[in-house]
């Protein structure tokens, strides 16, 4: 799932690792969301909203990404 | 500042800091911080951790182990020097007693992981166990025909083998 977790990071200046401590995760799952080699669970993925004061729609694009990696069902509206 | 009032000397005027920070690729156009003149910006304080917050399963592992290895010998001396005694069984089974350390400190590091982490150590555990149970099917099929028996105390370093590797090879899958 892409998402846009590196450009979001990069406004508010954050490295990898303190967005990881932020969260209570490890750097090394931050990159790979970042990546889109993993999709962050529904309660991280809340978190990764609080944190960025943004709702989960504008963080994660629920269009294929090339990886699918745990791509789950689409939320019908 | 292209706000300062236009009557202001432009000498006093302060200076804007153009690349606060130039690693960055979104350049600030504007900075609240006071310009600092004659020194130095202070660096970032270094993250309050130390080795023991860092490493403290590892270190703990690495000690239990320590005492894995140390009742270990000393078990085998006695039980060398003694091999007909009646507690001889209760001694051969001294180690276990910091193995059970190991294994409490292993699964309390197991329920510490994030998610992603233990995603990766589920598929590596799954490699690990499907791997050893065909090498070890396999080469029971071969002592069938013929081979020489082998102790069953090879199966958890093969494992062990199996699951750093797998661990490896699946974290770098992440990256």
């Amino acid at each position: 799932m892409k998402n846009r977790l590196r450009v979001l990071r990069a406004e508010l200046d954050w490295s990898q690792a303190e967005l990881a401590d932020r969260l209570g995760v490890s750097r090394q799952t931050v990159n790979a969301i970042e990546t889109g080699k993993y999709d962050p669970s529904l309660p991280l993925a809340f978190s990764l909203a609080r944190t960025f004061k943004r709702r989960i729609e504008e963080i994660f694009d629920e269009a294929d990404s090339a990886s699918g990696e745990g791509s789950s069902a689409k939320a019908a509206p | 500042m292209s706000d300062a009032p236009p009557d202001q000397d432009p000498a006093q005027a302060p200076v804007e800091p153009l690349y606060t920070h130039p690693a960055s690729p979104f350049t600030r156009t504007e900075s609240s911080l006071p310009l600092q003149v004659g020194g130095m910006p202070s660096p970032p304080p270094a993250p309050a951790q130390s080795t023991w917050i860092t490493y403290r399963t590892q270190i703990e592992i690495g000690l239990a182990l320590l005492a894995y290895m140390m009742f270990l010998v000393g078990s085998v001396t006695v039980l060398r020097a003694n091999p007909d005694a009646s507690w001889r069984y209760i001694v051969a089974l001294v180690p276990i007693a910091p193995a059970v350390m190991v294994l409490f400190l292993f699964v309390r590091r197991l329920g510490q992981l994030d998610e992603l982490q233990k995603r990766i150590q589920t598929e590596a555990f799954g490699f690990s166990l499907g791997a050893t149970a065909l090498i070890t099917f396999a080469y029971g099929f071969l002592e069938g025909a013929g081979m020489p028996h082998l102790n069953w105390t090879y199966i958890l370093p093969l494992m062990a083998i199996f699951w750093g590797v797998s661990t490896a090879v699946f974290t770098f899958r992440y990256r």
